[in-house]
């Protein structure tokens, strides 16, 4: 596993890639989750009873960044299918959804744009915010362990 | 002579007795009957009554829904630090106005809270609402049954409270609330208004009292 990872971020574009993905991924959950305010001031803000809901984002946006980025190596040097980045796309934006609107910073813009499919999708995911993101962990582990055991055998590493 | 002192005495305790309780009761509740009261551009006259001191030179406008989990999070982290700091000593007033918005309870709730303000009992019925929030939208713990169950914990009459709310007595006060959010641009809750005397500033989320602090302090 150790080695597939070397493989991929020896290349310094994939590091700098995954990079660009957790940091972007991570500050756009926390502002949708009102972990960091823009404004009047930036400050970040960590309120007693939502410390899991942070550790998730944190988990989604450095899986997400590791498994997008082995998944763009895979298309670029394997020419592979792109439709095997699936996994990790998807797991990505289940894991952006939950709990990103409800009554944060667009949640009445979302609920007032889309009546009362917006506050029904809104409820289900303001409700099972911690479920979901665990699912979504769950879907972007699964995705992992996959392109790795491809890469294993497209690249012919040994473990 | 004497009968008549007694009765006279009776009478003087009895009206000190009345103006003792009364302003012992609820030192920093008033109830809105002010029909065109507005903060900076926000009306407020369908909002709730003031907490805290009405003459004081700021007010937060807060614009909640009781559903809301980012509403619970500053009442609980942010609140309890601008009400010992600003509101108590005087130097800032809290008006609390409906974006009941997140699910089918949250206006039912909000008009449970102008029930409780008919029996003088809004801001303790408001905190109650907070303190029993649970984490599921329409998850039952704002239903009817549920409002009116809290009613009964903080002894309300329950007749007047029942009748109030299921004749729907404050749906119109919370729509026009709902519509003062809109008219004044509010996209999510808790969002707040700072008003000054010179000037009107706006923060969105459930944002630590370091920003409140900061921005208070360079009103007064």
């Amino acid at each position: 596993m150790m080695q597939t990872i070397k493989l991929v971020f020896s290349n310094f574009k994939y590091v700098f890639l995954s990079s660009v993905i957790f940091v972007s991924m991570m500050i756009g959950l926390l502002i949708l989750s009102e972990y960091i305010f823009l404004e009047p001031y930036i400050v970040s803000h960590l309120p007693s009873g939502t410390e899991l809901g942070f550790v998730l984002i944190l988990v989604i946006s450095a899986l997400s960044a590791l498994v997008i980025s082995m998944n763009i190596f895979r298309i670029n040097i394997l020419k592979s299918s792109k439709q095997k980045m699936g996994g990790g796309i998807v797991g990505s934006i289940i894991g952006a959804s939950a709990g990103a609107c409800s009554c944060g910073p667009v949640g009445f813009a979302v609920i007032s744009t889309f009546g009362s499919v917006g506050a029904t999708a809104t409820a289900f995911l303001t409700n099972y915010e911690i479920p979901i993101r665990i699912i979504a962990i769950a879907i972007l582990f699964a995705a992992y362990f996959t392109t790795v055991k491809s890469l294993k055998i497209e690249c012919n590493v040994h473990s | 002579m004497n009968k008549k002192a007694v009765i006279l005495g009776v009478i003087v305790v009895a009206i000190v007795a009345g103006i003792a309780a009364s302003v012992s009761s609820s030192p920093s509740e008033t109830v809105n009957l002010d029909m065109g009261r507005t903060h900076g551009t926000i009306s407020t006259a369908m909002g709730s009554a003031i907490l805290g001191d009405p003459s004081a030179p700021i007010t937060i406008v807060e614009f909640g829904d009781y559903q809301c989990h980012q509403c619970y999070n500053w009442f609980h982290n942010t609140k309890p630090a601008i009400t010992r700091d600003y509101v108590e000593t005087g130097k800032v007033n809290l008006v609390f106005v409906d974006l009941a918005f997140l699910g089918n309870d949250s206006p039912k709730a909000a008009q449970a809270s102008y029930c409780a303000e008919d029996q003088g009992m809004y801001w303790d019925y408001h905190d109650l609402l907070y303190n029993s929030q649970e984490p599921k939208i329409d998850g039952g713990w704002a239903n009817s049954e549920r409002l009116k169950a809290f009613a009964f914990s903080l002894d309300l009459d329950m007749k007047l409270f029942e009748s109030c709310l299921d004749s729907g007595k404050y749906s119109k006060r919370v729509q026009y609330n709902i519509q003062q959010a809109r008219d004044n641009g509010v996209s999510g809750t808790p969002g707040f208004f700072i008003v000054g005397p010179d000037e009107q500033q706006q923060i969105s989320g459930a944002q630590p009292f370091s920003v409140f602090k900061q921005i208070l302090d360079s009103m007064i």
